[in-house]
């Protein structure tokens, strides 16, 4: 999967999942406890973000996963 | 030549239910400040305001006891012809021995002519129980029995840990299982994963979970196992009434209730005052909607094991 693919699916999961957020390429690097999304929706965004690319994040990986840049960077090498 | 006179197995089924909540109250949101956790997220992720928590005088006994004499305000039971009690718990008195079903027996007064044991499963435990009970009741040609649900993890809480301290209550129930029911089943699956237990484990008498895997396992086993137990029943989500999941907490019923596709106004989310209360959390729930009278419930209980089991009951006519 591409970068831009990636990123698009990242930023859909985030919008779809955490209420009022929406994303651009400047939050990229935001923490997402910045951008507002709390620990569940944490779960919600990487459970989703793994279905729709096909990419298992096993727990121990999604615990790194603090930024979206960070999902789009694991979703990408694999 | 005698004749003999072939007796089917008696229908039997959910003729009422009842329960118990202990007096004892925990202020969720005074905890959540405690924690240092956000009153907003506890009340609207979370979705549990209050706790009902064992106080000194409570047990597991006492507690079934108290949800019997509920029943018996609503029903007319005659002990004497209690042939079975099933008693679901993990964290029974005196560690489960002797099996609380017998001391529940002994404080009713029932019959020696009376089954009883006890099962040891978590959320999973009421679907389970009740197919547990009926099929031994039918098994055995017996008439009146009584399930019980008591799990109360307040005995096992690890003070310092939020994720389980915010989310846990404790409260008993009790189902008459008779041959007047006025549901049966029609179709169930059950399903375990045992290599995923560790997510929900005691470890040095005290409860661990992993909040992510518990997560991930609601809303990815469960809507598939809701899907095929509907398939099986040959029903669509429309000839369903009522779907009743076990009350884990509100984000993952919200999340578990839109994956499986079931309309949200028929899937009742209400453990503000309640808290997640294992086996419990489903019979508290059906023992208010009996009063509306559903045609059809499907019931899901999902957790510790990892465990899932869901049922199709339908109203007797």
């Amino acid at each position: 999967m591409n970068r831009e693919e990636a990123v698009k699916i990242v930023m859909s999961m985030l919008e779809k999942n955490v209420d009022g957020l929406e994303m651009s390429e400047d939050k990229m690097d935001k923490t997402l406890v910045d951008l507002g999304v709390d620990s569940l929706d944490v779960m919600l965004v990487i459970m989703d973000v793994g279905e729709a690319t096909g990419v298992e994040i096993t727990d121990d990986q999604a615990e790194e996963l603090d930024t979206p840049e960070k999902i789009v960077e694991f979703v990408t090498k694999q | 030549m005698t004749n003999t006179v072939t007796k089917g197995p008696a229908m039997l089924g959910i003729q009422s239910i009842a329960s118990y909540l202990p007096r004892g109250r925990v202020d969720n949101l005074e905890q959540a400040d405690w924690f240092e956790t956000d009153r907003e997220f506890v009340e609207q992720k979370i979705g549990v305001s209050t706790l009902p928590r064992f106080e000194a005088e409570d047990s597991v006994v006492s507690a079934s006891v108290s949800a019997f004499k509920s029943l018996c305000e609503k029903e007319s039971v005659d002990p004497a012809e209690i042939e079975c009690v099933v008693l679901c718990t993990q964290n029974p008195d005196n560690g489960g021995l002797p099996h609380n079903s017998a001391l529940v027996h002994a404080e009713l007064g029932l019959s020696e002519d009376c089954a009883c044991f006890d099962i040891g499963l978590g959320c999973s435990g009421y679907v389970y129980g009740l197919s547990v009970i009926q099929s031994f009741m039918a098994a055995n040609d017996m008439k009146k029995g009584l399930l019980f649900t008591c799990d109360p993890y307040s005995k096992i809480l690890n003070p310092e840990d939020k994720n389980t301290c915010l989310l846990f209550g404790d409260a008993a129930s009790v189902t008459l299982i008779s041959d007047t029911p006025r549901y049966t089943l029609s179709s169930a699956k059950f399903a375990t994963k045992g290599a995923g237990s560790e997510a929900l484990q005691k470890n040095d008498n005290l409860l661990e979970m992993n909040g992510r895997a518990v997560f991930n396992f609601a809303l990815q086993d469960v809507p598939k196992q809701i899907k095929r137990v509907l398939e099986n029943a040959e029903l669509k989500m429309e000839n369903v009434d009522l779907f009743l999941l076990h009350q884990g907490s509100r984000f993952m019923l919200e999340n578990t209730i839109k994956r499986a596709g079931i309309p949200a106004e028929k899937a009742p989310i209400k453990l503000s005052n309640t808290g997640n209360t294992i086996s419990s959390s489903i019979p508290l729930l059906l023992e208010k909607e009996l009063d509306n009278n559903p045609g059809a419930i499907l019931m899901s209980g999902f957790g510790v094991g990892l465990s899932w089991a869901t049922a199709i009951y339908t109203q007797v006519k």
